[in-house]
C-alpha cells in the first residue's frame, strides 16, 4: 500500500492550514468591503499561487506546495469540496418556493436563462478562434458550455444582496430567488449533458444517451428518491443522535449519489446536486440541519476549493483583456436583458425589472465551479477559465451596488 | 369576516347526523341562513330520512333550504354554492386517504382544492358539538391571511376559546442564515434575533387591526415547509380547528406529486380545517 511519507503528511497539513488561514483573512477583508467571501478567497489563492508568491519566490512556492503525493491528496480534497459545494447548492433549491411563485417564476427564469444562454452560445459557436478553441470535434459542446456559463446564477450572493437591500421577503425578492433556483436546476442539468457529451477517456456517449440519462436520473431522484428520503429521514431523526446522524447520512448519500452519476457517465457533481435538491425538499430535513451543513461546507471546504483555484492557474500569464471584456459584456447583456425582460413581463416596473436583472447577474461561486470542471475536462483553456473567474468576481461585486443604484433612482 | 350563508354538503352517510348537528351549531352562532346540498338520489325515502335528521338536530322548525342535485358530486356542490352565494361550505372528510384516493382526489379533497368560497371540513363531527377550545391559524402570505386571522378570532371569541395560536413561517431560513454567515458572532446573533422580531412584529401589526379582545394569543414562528410545519404544530397543540387562507391558485395533480403549502395539510388533516376565502363579489366589495 502506498503511503504518504512523514514529510508529505506534514507538507499536506501545512498546505491545508495556510490555505484555510489565508482564505479566512482575505474573506474578512472582502467582508469589510461588503463583498462576498468568495472574492477574498480567490484573491488569497492568487496571492499564494504561481501568480504572486510563485513569481516572487519560486523556491518558497515549491517548498510549500511541492508537486507529488501531497499535491495529489490536496487535489482529492478539492474534488470532494466541489461535490459538497454542489450538494449545498442543491439543498438551497427549494421546490416549495418555486411552486409557490408558480408561472411568474418560470417566465422570469425562462428569459433569464434563454437569452444569456443564446448569447453565450452564439458568440463562441460562430467565433471559436477568438475564444481560443480549435478542437472541431467538441465545438458544439464548447459553445453549449459557454451558453450555460452565462445562464447560471449564484443564489447565496443574490440572497445576501436582497437581504442587505431589505428586499429578501418582498414579492420581487421571492421572485428573484425562485427564478435563480430554477436557473440553477436547469443550468446544472444542461452542464451535465455537456460533460456527458465530451465524455472522459473512452466513455464518449451520444447526446441522446446523455440527455436521457440525465433527465432519467433527475426524474427518478425527485420522485422515487425523494419518497424514499421522506420515509427514511424520520427514522434517522428518531433513532440516531441529532444532528450527527443526519449529517453523516446526508453526506454519505451525497457521495454515493455522486459516485453513481460518475459511474453511469454523467459527472459526479450532478448526482450531488440532485441529491441535495431531493434531500432539501424533504419536510423532515429541518432548516437547522441545513444551516449546520451550510456552515460546515461553506467555512471549511469552500475556502479550500476557492484558494486552490489560485494555486492551479497563473492569473497574470493567462489574462487576456479582450477575451475577458467580451465575456463580461456578454454576461452583463444576457442576464440583465433576459432576467429584466422576464420580470417586466411578470408585471413589475422597468426599474424593478432592471434591479432584478442586476441581481440575477451575480455568478459567484457557481460560475467558478463550472469553469474549473470545464477546464479539468479540457473543454476550455486557461485563458477562458481566468476570464470566467474574473467575470464571476465582477458580476458578484457589482450586483449589489447596481441594484441599489437603480432602486434609489428617482 | 362574517358567514351569512352556510351550505352543507349532504351525503346519507353514518356521519350525516353529526355533521348536521355541527352545522346547526354554526348556523346558530353566526345567525346564518342554511342551505343543504345533496347530490344523488331524491326519493321520498331520502326526504323522510332528512326530516327525521333535521328534527333530531333541532332544525325542523328553522328555515332551511334543501337543494337536490344530480351529476358529479364535487362539481354540483360547488356550482350550487356559487349560485346560492354561500359564504361557508361545511362538509365531512377523512383524516387521511389511501394512496390511490390521494392522487385521484375524493369529493372532500376536490371541494377543498376547488371551492370559490370558504370551506369548513370536519374530520370527526359529533352529534353533541362542543365549543372550539384551541385554534391554530396560519399567518402565511396568502391573499386572505387577514380574513383567516379575523375568522379565527371571531370563532375564538364566540366559542370563548382557550388559545389562539398564530403561526408564521420564517421563509428560507437556512438560505438566509447561510447568506448571513459573513458576520461576527454578535452580528450573527443580532441578525437571527432581528429576523424573529421582524416576523413577530408583522403578525402583531396585522393583529392590531383585528378585534381579538378576551382571546389568549400565542404567536409561534416556524421554519421549514410551511404547510407541513403548520400541520405538525396543530397536531402538537391538539387543535380543534386549523384556519388557513385559501391559495390564490387551484391545485392540480402536479401539486400532489410535489406537495407544498396546503397540500401537506390536505394529505393528512390534523384537525377540523377552515379554509377562508371571501366570495369574489364580497372580496371585490
Amino acid at each position: 500500500m502506498v503511503k504518504l511519507s512523514q514529510h508529505e503528511v506534514m507538507s499536506l497539513l501545512i498546505q491545508l492550514g495556510i490555505m484555510l488561514l489565508a482564505g479566512r483573512l482575505f474573506a474578512e477583508g472582502a467582508r469589510k468591503l461588503k463583498q462576498p467571501a468568495v472574492v477574498g478567497e480567490i484573491i488569497a489563492g492568487i496571492m499564494l499561487g504561481p501568480t504572486i508568491f510563485g513569481l516572487i519566490s519560486p523556491m518558497g512556492f515549491e517548498t510549500i506546495f511541492p508537486p507529488g503525493s501531497s499535491s495529489l491528496v490536496l487535489d482529492g480534497f478539492v474534488q470532494v469540496a466541489v461535490v459538497m459545494l454542489l450538494f449545498i447548492a442543491g439543498l438551497e433549491v427549494d421546490l416549495h418556493i418555486v411552486l409557490q411563485q408558480g408561472r411568474q417564476a418560470i417566465s422570469t427564469s425562462f428569459f433569464g436563462l434563454v437569452i444569456p444562454f443564446a448569447l453565450g452560445f452564439a458568440f463562441p459557436y460562430f467565433f471559436p478562434d477568438f475564444f481560443g478553441y480549435a478542437d472541431e470535434g467538441k465545438h458544439l459542446a464548447f459553445a453549449l458550455f459557454m451558453g450555460t456559463s452565462m445562464a447560471i446564477t449564484a443564489l447565496p450572493v443574490i440572497a445576501r444582496i436582497l437581504m442587505d437591500l431589505g428586499l429578501f421577503k418582498t414579492r420581487m425578492g421571492m421572485l428573484v430567488i425562485s427564478s435563480a433556483m430554477i436557473n440553477d436546476l436547469i443550468g446544472w442539468l444542461i452542464f451535465s449533458v455537456v460533460l456527458g457529451m465530451i465524455g472522459k477517456g473512452q466513455q464518449n456517449m451520444s447526446l441522446l444517451n446523455t440527455v436521457m440519462l440525465t433527465i432519467g436520473f433527475t426524474a427518478l431522484m425527485l420522485t422515487l428518491g425523494r419518497g424514499l428520503i421522506n420515509r427514511g429521514l424520520p427514522w434517522i431523526n428518531k433513532k440516531f443522535a441529532w444532528p450527527g446522524g443526519l449529517l453523516s447520512v446526508s453526506l454519505a448519500m451525497c457521495f454515493l449519489a455522486a459516485a453513481f452519476t460518475e459511474y453511469i457517465g454523467i459527472h459526479a457533481i450532478f448526482g450531488a446536486f440532485i441529491l441535495g435538491v431531493a434531500l432539501g425538499d424533504s419536510v423532515h430535513m429541518s432548516e437547522r440541519a441545513k444551516e449546520i451543513i451550510h456552515q460546515f461546507i461553506n467555512n471549511i471546504f469552500a475556502p479550500l476549493f476557492f484558494v486552490a483555484i489560485g494555486l492551479k492557474v497563473n492569473f497574470v500569464a493567462n489574462f487576456d483583456l479582450g477575451l475577458t471584456a467580451v465575456i463580461i459584456i456578454i454576461a452583463f447583456a444576457g442576464k440583465i436583458i433576459g432576467s429584466g425582460l422576464g420580470t417586466r413581463l411578470g408585471g413589475f416596473t422597468w426599474k424593478e425589472s432592471l434591479a432584478a436583472g442586476f441581481g440575477m447577474n451575480a455568478r459567484g461561486a457557481m460560475e467558478i465551479i463550472l469553469g474549473l470542471i470545464a477546464l479539468e475536462n479540457g473543454l476550455i483553456n486557461e485563458k477562458v477559465f481566468v476570464s470566467l473567474v474574473v467575470m464571476a468576481l465582477i458580476t458578484s461585486m457589482t450586483s449589489g451596488p447596481l441594484m441599489k443604484w437603480i432602486l434609489n433612482k428617482p | 369576516m362574517r358567514f351569512a350563508k352556510i351550505g352543507l354538503a349532504l351525503a346519507f352517510s353514518p356521519r350525516m347526523k353529526a355533521l348536521l348537528a355541527e352545522t346547526a351549531r354554526l348556523r346558530k352562532i353566526w345567525g346564518a341562513e342554511l342551505v343543504l346540498i345533496h347530490v344523488g338520489n331524491h326519493t321520498q325515502q331520502e326526504e323522510a330520512l332528512l326530516t327525521v335528521l333535521l328534527n333530531a338536530v333541532g332544525l325542523a322548525d328553522q328555515e332551511v333550504k334543501v337543494l337536490w342535485r344530480s351529476g358529479k358530486p364535487s362539481e354540483q356542490i360547488l356550482l350550487a354554492c356559487k349560485n346560492e352565494k354561500v359564504d361557508l361550505l361545511v362538509a365531512g372528510a377523512l383524516r387521511k386517504e389511501n394512496l390511490m384516493q390521494y392522487y385521484l382526489g375524493t369529493i372532500a379533497r376536490k371541494i377543498l382544492r376547488k371551492a370559490d368560497c370558504s370551506v369548513l371540513m370536519f374530520i370527526d363531527p359529533t352529534t353533541d358539538p362542543q365549543p372550539i377550545k384551541n385554534i391554530v391559524v396560519n399567518a402565511e402570505d396568502s391573499p386572505y391571511v387577514k380574513e383567516a386571522i379575523a375568522s379565527a378570532c371571531e370563532f375564538g371569541k364566540m366559542d370563548r376559546a382557550s388559545w389562539l395560536h398564530i403561526v408564521k413561517e420564517i421563509k428560507l431560513y437556512s438560505l438566509t442564515m447561510s447568506a448571513a454567515d459573513q458576520r461576527t458572532e454578535d452580528e450573527y446573533e443580532n441578525f437571527r434575533n432581528s429576523l424573529v422580531k421582524e416576523e413577530i412584529e408583522n403578525v402583531e401589526k396585522m393583529l392590531q387591526k383585528i378585534p381579538h379582545e378576551g382571546l389568549k394569543v400565542n404567536i409561534k414562528l416556524v421554519s421549514g415547509k410551511s404547510g407541513f410545519e403548520l400541520s405538525k404544530f396543530a397536531q402538537r397543540k391538539h387543535a380543534d380547528l386549523l384556519v388557513v387562507g385559501a391559495s390564490p391558485r387551484r391545485f392540480s395533480l402536479f401539486d400532489r406529486v410535489f406537495p407544498h403549502d396546503l397540500e401537506y395539510i390536505f394529505a393528512d388533516l390534523p384537525c377540523n380545517l377552515l379554509i377562508v376565502q371571501p366570495r369574489k363579489e364580497v372580496a371585490n366589495g
